[in-house]
C-alpha cells in the first residue's frame, strides 16, 4: 500500500469565460489567437487539499460556492484554469440525477452504458449486473423504461452501478438525499463498507447526514476552501456564519 | 515514459480501442431506442432504402434520359443509388454533427463520458445503414442484371478510408456546432447544393465531356470522387486510378487527424460552453 493521497488538490483554479453575445463563442475559436472575446468568470481561486486514501470528506457550502465545479474538475470532465490535481485510481462519479440515462431503455439497458462509462469491460458488466439490480432493489421496474421512474429509483440505479464500479474514488454530488429511509441507510452502509478500500468524497446539503458519515469536512466559500478540520466542528462553524447571515438579512429587511 | 503517448497519427485508433467497450454500448443503444417501439424495427433499415432506389428509378430514367447516357434503365438506378448511399451517408452526419453535443449535453457536462466517442457511434451507426443499403444494392443488382463485378470485393478498401474521412468531418463539425448553433443552419443550407456538385445524378466523364474545367472542380469533391470509385467497382467492374486512389485516402487521413486534432484541441472548452 503506498501512502500517497488519493485526491490532491494544489492551488486549483477555475475561471469561465463569460461571453456577453453567443457569437462571441465562434469568434473567440475563430479569432482567439488574436483577440480575447470573453471575460473570465473565477468561481474557484486556489484550492488546496488532500484526501487521504480511505477516507470519507464531505464538502459543504453555499449554492455557487464551486462545490460542484471542483468534483467536475476532479472528474476530469472540466479543465481547471490554473493549479494542478491528482486523483488516484478509477473514478466513479454520481454527479446529477439521472445524467447519462436514456429515458427510452430499461433500467437494465441504462446500467449497461452506464458501467461501460465507468470503464468496466462487457464481461464484468455481465458478471455485476444482477448485482446491481439487487442493490438498487426496485423490482420489476429494472426492466421498465426509466422515463416511467421516480426521481428515487434512478438515485438507486445510479448508485448501484457506482457501486459495482470498482473504483478507487467514489464523488458524489447531492444525490442521496432523494432516496427513501430504506435507501439511504444502505447507502451508508456501503459507504462505509467502501471506505475500506476506497476514497469517498461527497457534496451535501444535509449536514447531519455528513456529520455522521464523514471523517472530515471541508468548507468551501466563494471558491476558496475556509475550513477544513473535525465535520463536527467545522459543520457547527458554517451552521453559525449561516444563522448570522440570515438574522442580518433580516435585520435589513 | 515516450510508450505512454502515442503518435499523433494513431491517437485517435488508440482512444477508441480504449473505449471500444463504451462505443459497442452506446451503438446499441441507438438501435435499441431507434428501432423501440416501431413496428417493423429494424426492417425499416431495408425498407427505405428500396423505397428510394424505386422512386429515383422511376423518376430520373424515365423523365431525364439524357444523364443517363445510354446507360439501360436499371444501371442507371444502380449508378444513382450507389451515389445515394455514400452522399445520404454523408449529409445525415453533415447535418447531425454539429447537434451532437447539444444532444448529448447530459453525457458530456455531468458523467466523465470521453465525447470523442459520440463521434465514432454516430459514425457506425450511420455506416451501418449504409452497409444495409449497400446489401440492398447487391441482391438489387443480383436479380436485374444477374452478375455482380469481381472488384466488388474491393469496396472495404474505399469504405475504410471514406469511415475516416467522414468521421474527421464530424468531429470538426461536433466541436463548431457546440460553440454556435448557426453551423447547423449552414449545413442545411449548404448540403442540398452540395448534392447536385456531387455526381450522383450524372457521372464526372460526362462533365467533363461538357466542360473539362467544371469536372475538375468537382474533382475537390471528397464525397464525388468515393461515389464515382465505388461505382468502378461496385458496378462497372474497373480498377480507379491507384494514383488517384492514395490521394483520397492521404487527403481522408490528414481530414480524420485534423478533425480529431481539433476536437480535442477545443473539448475542455467545449464543457464550459454548452
Amino acid at each position: 500500500m503506498s501512502s500517497e493521497p488519493s485526491i490532491l488538490c494544489a492551488g486549483v483554479g477555475k475561471a469561465f469565460q463569460l461571453y456577453a453575445h453567443q457569437n462571441d463563442q465562434l469568434k473567440q475559436i475563430l479569432f482567439g489567437l488574436w483577440k480575447k472575446f470573453y471575460k473570465d468568470k473565477w468561481v474557484l481561486h486556489d484550492v488546496n487539499f488532500t484526501v487521504e486514501k480511505g477516507e470519507r470528506v464531505g464538502i459543504v457550502g453555499r449554492n455557487g460556492a464551486g462545490k460542484t465545479t471542483l468534483l467536475q474538475i476532479l472528474c476530469g470532465i472540466t479543465q481547471p484554469t490554473k493549479g494542478d490535481f491528482r486523483v488516484a485510481g478509477r473514478i466513479a462519479p454520481i454527479l446529477a440525477l439521472g445524467s447519462g440515462f436514456d429515458g427510452l431503455l430499461t433500467g437494465r439497458e441504462n446500467a449497461r452504458i452506464g458501467a461501460a462509462i465507468l470503464g468496466l469491460s462487457r464481461k464484468e458488466v455481465d458478471a455485476c449486473i444482477d448485482d446491481i439490480a439487487a442493490f438498487a432493489d426496485i423490482g420489476s421496474f429494472f426492466e421498465q423504461p426509466m422515463r416511467t421512474y421516480s426521481m428515487g429509483m434512478i438515485a438507486r440505479v445510479a448508485f448501484a452501478i457506482c457501486a459495482y464500479a470498482k473504483a478507487d474514488v467514489l464523488i458524489v454530488d447531492e444525490a442521496l438525499s432523494v432516496g427513501d429511509e430504506i435507501f439511504q441507510r444502505k447507502c451508508e452502509r456501503f459507504i462505509a463498507d467502501f471506505a475500506k478500500t476506497g476514497t469517498i468524497l461527497m457534496v451535501s446539503h444535509d449536514l447531519n447526514f455528513l456529520a455522521a458519515l464523514c471523517d472530515r469536512v471541508l468548507w468551501l466559500e466563494g471558491g476558496v476552501v475556509r475550513e477544513v478540520g473535525d465535520p463536527k466542528k467545522v459543520i457547527a462553524d458554517y451552521r453559525r456564519a449561516m444563522l448570522a447571515e440570515e438574522d442580518q438579512a433580516s435585520g435589513v429587511a | 515514459m515516450l510508450a505512454s503517448i502515442p503518435p499523433a497519427y494513431v491517437a485517435p485508433f488508440e482512444r477508441a480501442w480504449r473505449n471500444r467497450e463504451l462505443i459497442r454500448a452506446v451503438v446499441r443503444r441507438e438501435f435499441i431506442s431507434r428501432f423501440r417501439g416501431s413496428a417493423l424495427g429494424p426492417l425499416w433499415a431495408v425498407i427505405s432504402p428500396l423505397f428510394m432506389l424505386l422512386t429515383y428509378t422511376a423518376l430520373f430514367s424515365l423523365t431525364v434520359p439524357q444523364l443517363s447516357a445510354g446507360m439501360s434503365v436499371t444501371d442507371y438506378a444502380s449508378s444513382i443509388f450507389i451515389g445515394l448511399i455514400a452522399f445520404n451517408l454523408f449529409s445525415e452526419l453533415a447535418y447531425r454533427a454539429p447537434m451532437l453535443l447539444h444532444e448529448h449535453v447530459n453525457f458530456v457536462k455531468k458523467s466523465i463520458f470521453p465525447s470523442e466517442t459520440i463521434a465514432w457511434t454516430a459514425t457506425i451507426r450511420a455506416f451501418t445503414y449504409a452497409g444495409v443499403a449497400f446489401a440492398v444494392y447487391i441482391v438489387f443488382r443480383l436479380l436485374t442484371a444477374g452478375t455482380l463485378p469481381l472488384t466488388i470485393v474491393l469496396t472495404p478498401l474505399l469504405v475504410v478510408p471514406f469511415f475516416l474521412f467522414i468521421l474527421g468531418v464530424v468531429w470538426f463539425l461536433m466541436a463548431l456546432g457546440a460553440f454556435t448553433r448557426d453551423v447547423a443552419h449552414i449545413m442545411a443550407s449548404i448540403v442540398p447544393v452540395l448534392m447536385f456538385a456531387t455526381p450522383i445524378f450524372y457521372r464526372l466523364d460526362q462533365i467533363a465531356a461538357m466542360s473539362g474545367s467544371m469536372a475538375l472542380w468537382l474533382r475537390l469533391n471528397i464525397v464525388g470522387d468515393y461515389i464515382e470509385m465505388l461505382r468502378s467497382v461496385a458496378l462497372d467492374g474497373t480498377l480507379p486510378n491507384i494514383f488517384g486512389y492514395l490521394a483520397l485516402v492521404a487527403i481522408s487521413y490528414a481530414v480524420f487527424i485534423g478533425g480529431y486534432q481539433f476536437f480535442m484541441r477545443y473539448k475542455s472548452v467545449i464543457v464550459d460552453v454548452i
